[in-house]
Parts: structure tokens; C-alpha cells; sequence
């Protein structure tokens, strides 16, 4: 059962970042450079390097979390950058900005407000709970450690 | 900036005579700048009481135009999207267009523009115009924006291209380069945008 939700919550994350990926990569890379721009976060030399990367990055991500490979790391990863989106989007709220996000593409009505903090909150936590499933699955698997004692004696076999 | 041509009445015979255009050759008029075979054509989409496309066309056009358009670079065309929820922005357009009809299109958009702030309140774009022109052309602006009824015809081709290019905010440009159009919608940074057509250019 555990098992089967981290593979559904894996999925879901993948697919997530993969349609972000997608949806920016057909895109040119002034479009999403305008979306981060609107963010007033990043300063306007990195903006080209972070739209032109940004999106192979979650097309990477994507792939990493769906191959099964190192989730609780990928999860990890996942979540961080999420967790940075989101601490991004509560600046410029608070700002008063309503910057278009641009997360899957221009045009998708990614506005700021509270259906985006509630979706983009839960993808926060999606990612940190395939996270931890995975250091759980991760050491639940590990095999128990063989117990050898210091002095080189076999344990005790107990009374005969 | 934007070279205004009167269209000149052709006779029958003169334009029988006349060689065939090419299909890429745009006719020039006076919503458009730069060379009609430049390698890059941008179509600027804009709504006069939009303060993003103020933005745009204060910091940003005047940048585009010096680098690009008067180096041969870019064809710039600008193209009229009053949007709906702006209560005088058909009125700003009709008044840039009656302008341009008599040669000074450049001047009264860029005083629409600038002096946004101001009509927005009360929609007297008239004054603002007013101090751009002289009385005479003050008085044919206002002549042809009371009675010229072809005068938004410009503007329903615009918005009919603007629904093609989908469009969903102003400012929009439209980058075409190689028959390619690229559609792109918000205010910018002048800076990305010269890197990205810098970065065509050298393709």
C-alpha cells in the first residue's frame, strides 16, 4: 500500500515536471524570461541563463523521478526548487506584484493568488512526502548488518 | 521613428503599368518602420491605456528602434489591441490614427503614451494631443476622429491578426523571422530582448 503511493505520488511529481518542462520548452525562452522577470527577484543578466536552463532542469527532474532512480534525493531536489517557486510567489504577494508565473507556459493563467498558493503548496508537499518515502523505503530495504563480535569469539549459543 | 506616406490615388492604367509586388514586401504606411526587407519583422501589439505597453513603448521601443529598426535589422509594424476593459483607449486610437493620416502619427502616440496618466482620469485626450500639434493639424485630427468612419478600419485588421497570433495581454510582439511567428505577450526588460534578437540574427 505504502509502496504503491509513493509510486503514485512519484508519477504524479514526474509528470508534473515534465508538462512544466514541455510546456516551456516549445515556448521561445523570452517568453519565460519575461515570466521570471515579472517575479522583480532576478536581475536582469541572469535572466536569459535561468530561462534557457531552468526548463531542461525540470525536463531532467522529470525523467530522474519517473526512472525510480534515488527518489528520495530526486524528491529532495524536487521539493527544494518548488519550495524556492513558492517562496518567490509569497514575496511578490506580498509585494502586491501579480506576476504571471509562467509555470506551464504563457498564457495558462498561472496567476498569483490563493487557487495558485493552494495547488503549488500541495506540489510542495508532494514532493517532500515522495522525499521521505523514499529515505524510508530506502532504509526499510537496506539489509540488516551483520553482528560480528569485537573479540573475534562466536556469540554465546547460550546453555546446552 | 515611423515614416508616414499618404496613400497616393493610382489610375487604372498607372497601376497596370505598376510591377508586380512581391509577396513579402509589406506595404509601408505610417504604423510601420524600418526596412519592409529587414530580416526580422516585429509587430508590436499595444492599447493606449495600457500602462504595461507605456512601459514598453517609453523605455524599451525608443532602445528597439535606434539598435534595430534604423540599422536595417528589424521591420517594425505597430499594431492597434484596445482591449475591452479600457474605457477610452478606441477613442486614444482613433486620435493616433487620425494623426498618422496627416503625417504625425509618432508624435501624438507618443504624447497618447506619455500622458496616460492623465487622460485615463477623465478622457480628454484631445487637451493632451492639443499640445503636441499646431491648431491647424489639431483641427484636421479632430475633424477626421468626429467623422472618418474608415478610421478603425486599421484596427479591426489588427485585432483580427491579434486573435490568429492569440494574443492574451498587451503589450504583445510577434517576431517574425524565417516565416516564423513567434508569439510574445508582457512588458520587458530591453536587455533580453536585444539578447534574444541578437541571438536570431546570428542563426
Amino acid at each position: 500500500m505504502k509502496r504503491g503511493l509513493l509510486i503514485a505520488g512519484r508519477v504524479i511529481l514526474a509528470v508534473i515536471f515534465l508538462y512544466a518542462a514541455y510546456a516551456k520548452l516549445r515556448e521561445p525562452w523570452l517568453q519565460f524570461a519575461i515570466s521570471i522577470d515579472s517575479f522583480k527577484l532576478v536581475p536582469e543578466n541572469y535572466l536569459e541563463i535561468l530561462a534557457r536552463t531552468l526548463p531542461w532542469c525540470e525536463l531532467a527532474l522529470g525523467i530522474a523521478l519517473l526512472s525510480g532512480i534515488a527518489v528520495r534525493w530526486f524528491g529532495l531536489i524536487a521539493a527544494l526548487l518548488l519550495a524556492t517557486f513558492f517562496g518567490a510567489a509569497v514575496r511578490a504577494y506580498a509585494m502586491g506584484l501579480t506576476p504571471d508565473c509562467g509555470c506551464f507556459g504563457a498564457g495558462s493563467g498561472d496567476m498569483l493568488g490563493p487557487k495558485w498558493f493552494a495547488e503549488h503548496g500541495a506540489m510542495v508537499l508532494l514532493a517532500l512526502a515522495v522525499s521521505f518515502g523514499g529515505f524510508v523505503s530506502s532504509r526499510s530495504a537496506r539489509p540488516a548488518p551483520e553482528v560480528t563480535p569485537a573479540d573475534g569469539r562466536l556469540p554465546n549459543p547460550g546453555p546446552a | 521613428m515611423l515614416v508616414a506616406q499618404t496613400p497616393v490615388a493610382q489610375t487604372p492604367a498607372a497601376a497596370q503599368k505598376k510591377a508586380p509586388v512581391q509577396k513579402t514586401a509589406l506595404a509601408t504606411n505610417f504604423k510601420e518602420s524600418g526596412s519592409p526587407s529587414a530580416p526580422i519583422t516585429i509587430e508590436l501589439y499595444t492599447d493606449y491605456e495600457c500602462p504595461a505597453c507605456r512601459e514598453f513603448y517609453m523605455s524599451s521601443l525608443p532602445l528597439l528602434i535606434n539598435d534595430f529598426v534604423h540599422t536595417g535589422k528589424v521591420h517594425l509594424i505597430h499594431r492597434d489591441y484596445p482591449l475591452p476593459q479600457h474605457q477610452f483607449t478606441k477613442l486614444a486610437t482613433r486620435y493616433a490614427n487620425a494623426a498618422g493620416l496627416i503625417g504625425k502619427y509618432d508624435l501624438v502616440a507618443k504624447q497618447i503614451f506619455e500622458s496616460q496618466p492623465e487622460w485615463d482620469q477623465n478622457g480628454n485626450i484631445d487637451a493632451e494631443v492639443a499640445k503636441v500639434l499646431s491648431a491647424s493639424d489639431m483641427e484636421k485630427v479632430r475633424t477626421l476622429v468626429k467623422t472618418d468612419s474608415a478610421l478603425d478600419d486599421s484596427v479591426t485588421k489588427d485585432q483580427a491578426m491579434g486573435v490568429q497570433d492569440r494574443l492574451n495581454q498587451t503589450p504583445t510582439i510577434v517576431i517574425v523571422y524565417k516565416g516564423k511567428r513567434e508569439t510574445i505577450g508582457g512588458g520587458m526588460p530591453y536587455t533580453i530582448l536585444k539578447s534574444y534578437l541578437d541571438r536570431k540574427l546570428e542563426q
